[in-house]
Parts: C-alpha cells; structure tokens; sequence
C-alpha cells in the first residue's frame, strides 16, 4: 500500500531501516513495501537518511587496503571479461556442442602440425649428426688400416720400477716417419715433473721425443715426427723428469721399450 | 554527499563496468578502496577478513552495474550499501554476540574523533567539514546508537537492551539523530 503523506511513524520506520536497525523479519516486511508497493513517500525517506547515515562512514580515519585487493580484483575481471570473449566468439544461433567440437578439431589440427613441424626439425638434427659420426668412423677406419698395414712397426713398452703396470705401445710409420704413441696406466705426475719420451739411437745419446703427463686415467696419445737425421734406433723409454723436460735422460725408466 | 559532477562521473564508471569495462572498476576502485576497506574494517575489525570483503564488495559492484538504477540512490550510497551489508553479513556469519553489557556512553572508544582527517580526492573539503561539524553536533544519545546499528549491526531491540533503554526510547533517539545528519547535511545529499 503507498502512502500518500510522510508521518512521524512512517519517518522513524525509514530511519531505523536506514540505519540498519530494523530486525530481519520487519526488514523484509519494509523492503516488500518499498520495492513491491512503490511507496515513492517512504522511498524518498529513505534514501535521504541512507545518505545521511553514511556520513559516518566518511568521518572514519582512512586506511590502505594491501596492494594484493586491487590485483585479485582486476584479476577477476581480466578472467571474467576472457571469459565472455570466448562466449561471444561462438557464432550467434550455433549449438554449443557443435561449436565446441568444431573449436576442438581446430586446435588439434593445429597442435598436430606443430608437433610435425618439431619432428621434422629432430629428424634434420639427427641427419646432421649421422652424417658426423660416419666422418669420424672413416677417420678411425682410414687411421685402423694404416696401422695394420706392413708399413708399420710396432714397438711395445714395458713398465719399470715403480711402474710396472704402465705400458705403451708405438706404431711407427716408417715411410712418413711418424710415431704414433700410445700410453696406458702410467700414473699423471705433479705439476713440477713431467714424464719424457726418448728416441735411444745405436749411436749417440738418446734424443727427446716428447715431454708429456698423462691424464688421471693414467693414459696418453700423441703424433710424433721421427728426426730424420736419428740414424738406427735400438730402442726407446719414457722417463720422469722435472717439468719442462730436461736435456738428457735421468733414471730410473717408468717405460722401456727395445726395438 | 558529493557534488553533481562526481555523482555524474560515477553513474558513468559504473555504465562502463556494465559494459566490461574493466578500466572503469579500476577507476572506481582507485576512488573508493580506502573509504570502503576503512568501513568494512570499522565493522569487522580483522585487516584481512576486511580486504577479502573489499575485494567481495566491488566484484559485487561490477556484477551488479548493469542493474544500477540512479533512482535508487546515489553511486557512492549504493557502494556504501553494499559494502555495510556485506560486511554485517559477516560478523553475523562469525556468530559475534552483540554487545550485552550496558554501554557507557562516555567511553573514548565509542567518542567519533573530530581530529580524524579525510583525504579521499573524491570528497570536497566543505563537504567533509559539514559531516565532521554535523556529527560534532550530535548529542551522545543519538550518535551511539547509530553507531551501533551502522557498525555493529545491532537491531533497534538489541540497542535498546545493550543501553539498558525502552524501546520507544531508543526507536525514537535514532529518528531523531537521523533526523538531524540530514538536516545539517541536506545541502550535499
């Protein structure tokens, strides 16, 4: 029912429910008549006390919510706004289920081509590094055939005294006089010494081959040109030296090989 | 409370948010936190119950826009609305016992400061003066139970129990202070 003038009732039920005062039952009673009735007197009421009443909100000290409030916030209306562009980017009268499958097909037709254009790009590299482990058996093969070829000799080195289970074999090219040396088992020594290799000519002192260390597995390869002015060879050895290599040989031998 | 160019600019923001214009809650937003978290912290006194309210009462703003009716009061008093009810509906919701033992209404803690400054740039100086000078104004016997409803959203029965006060009395002392805000605010309603 609308009333037609305002009385001290009628003010003081809009000033209790302005104030949120007004208990749950009565609150509903009041809220029917204002919203259902149309009471336009009582509405009108209300809403001047409704901005009255809030003026003690506005006379309260004001403090900052954390800045974390604004970011859940507009994170919400990010997804909520994400959400109705995905709503409204079905066509208007489409079924839903036919457009989700339609989207569906789509994006996996697009998740198989990019797993296509990724195994396409495997392939390539897989190719790439076929092609460089074929050179580097050739190279093995070429060098396998040349040392078992007859223009090779072969000399073994044996460990010595405190070495004994060191050893070293030389594959030496006679017609392109190379050595071609390889150590097994001879223990890396410190940084002041250095192991050294010897040509030990039938003539004359022996002449340094090499000055080396081996890794901590004990072993060591090395290319050598032979000097072609050495003359005959009766054999060859490894010593321990200081770092650097020294002039002559000094024993005890660590590898000692005879031709 | 606010001018007509605010309230314009309000009705506006909230048109845009009805739109998904989200730049216009964060504008809303911008405005309003302080106001609104200070509120709702009044009410429910825990920071961080009050920030998940906060975030509650303006998601709540931007679900509702496109169903704002400016005939229904103002942008600012809608906002308030939503932020008291949801804030009440929360400590009603915690089982909090409203105030049994009588209220002395001399108590400092329930004394409004009159020193307390506003510095929202959305509210004009007179404007905060006229609130501050009219709740100065408000005897001690209107303005508590007001504060009492607003705050604690205590029912004029329980108000009237907590101050040891018939309820005639208590029905009538809040008419009156009503009465009285909007009278000494009615040139910025």
């Amino acid at each position: 029912m609308k009333h037609l003038e305002l009385t001290a009732e009628l003010q003081e039920s809009a000033s209790i429910y302005a104030a949120g005062a007004m208990p749950e039952d009565e609150r509903k009673r009041y809220v029917r008549h204002l919203e259902e009735d149309g009471c336009d007197v009582c509405r009108s009421e209300v809403l001047a006390f409704q901005s009255a009443i809030q003026s003690l909100a506005l006379n309260l000290p004001e403090q900052d919510p954390s800045p974390t409030v604004k970011m859940r916030l507009m994170a919400q209306a990010e997804l909520s706004a994400s959400r109705r562009g995905l709503e409204s980017a079905r066509p208007r009268g489409t079924p839903w289920l036919a457009w989700l499958i339609a989207t569906a097909s789509t994006t996996a037709l697009i998740a198989i081509l990019v797993v296509n254009s990724n195994l396409r790009q495997s392939v390539n590299s897989l190719t790439s590094r076929v092609a460089e482990l074929e050179s580097q058996m050739l190279g093995q093969r070429t060098r396998l055939a040349a040392l078992t070829s007859t223009q090779f000799r072969v000399i073994d080195l044996a460990g010595q005294g405190t070495t004994p289970g060191a050893a070293a074999r030389v594959f030496w090219n006679v017609r392109e006089k190379q050595w071609l040396v390889y150590v097994s088992d001879l223990p890396p020594v410190s940084s002041d010494r250095s192991y050294q290799l010897w040509f030990v000519p039938k003539d004359g002192a022996p002449v340094s081959a090499l000055v080396f260390n081996t890794g901590s597995d004990g072993s060591m390869m090395a290319e050598i040109p032979v000097p072609a002015n050495l003359g005959e060879l009766k054999a060859t050895a490894v010593t321990t030296e200081q770092a650097g290599g020294a002039p002559t040989p000094h024993l005890p031998f660590a590898l000692l090989g005879s031709l | 409370m606010l001018n007509e160019r605010e309230d314009r600019e309000n009705i506006e923001l909230i048109q845009r948010m009805a739109s998904r214009d989200s730049k216009a809650l964060e504008t809303f937003y911008d405005r309003y936190n302080r106001l609104v978290f200070s509120l709702v912290l009044k009410i429910i006194r825990v920071p961080e119950d009050a920030e998940d309210i906060v975030v509650d009462v303006f998601w709540q703003v931007w679900q509702q826009s496109l169903r704002y009716d400016a005939s229904r009061g103002k942008p600012l008093a809608w906002l308030f609305t939503i932020a008291r009810t949801r804030a009440i509906d929360s400590l009603r919701s915690r089982s909090r016992q409203p105030i049994s033992t009588p209220v002395n209404p001399e108590s400092e803690e329930r004394r409004l400061s009159v020193k307390d400054t506003l510095e929202n740039p959305g509210i004009l100086a007179d404007t905060r003066d006229a609130v501050r000078k009219a709740l100065n104004q408000l005897p001690e016997q209107q303005r508590i139970p007001l504060e009492l409803a607003y705050f604690e959203g205590m029912t004029h029965t329980e108000i009237a129990e907590a101050l040891n006060q018939p309820l005639g009395t208590m029905k009538d002392r809040i008419r009156t202070g009503m009465l009285h805000l909007k009278e000494q605010l009615k040139a910025y309603l």
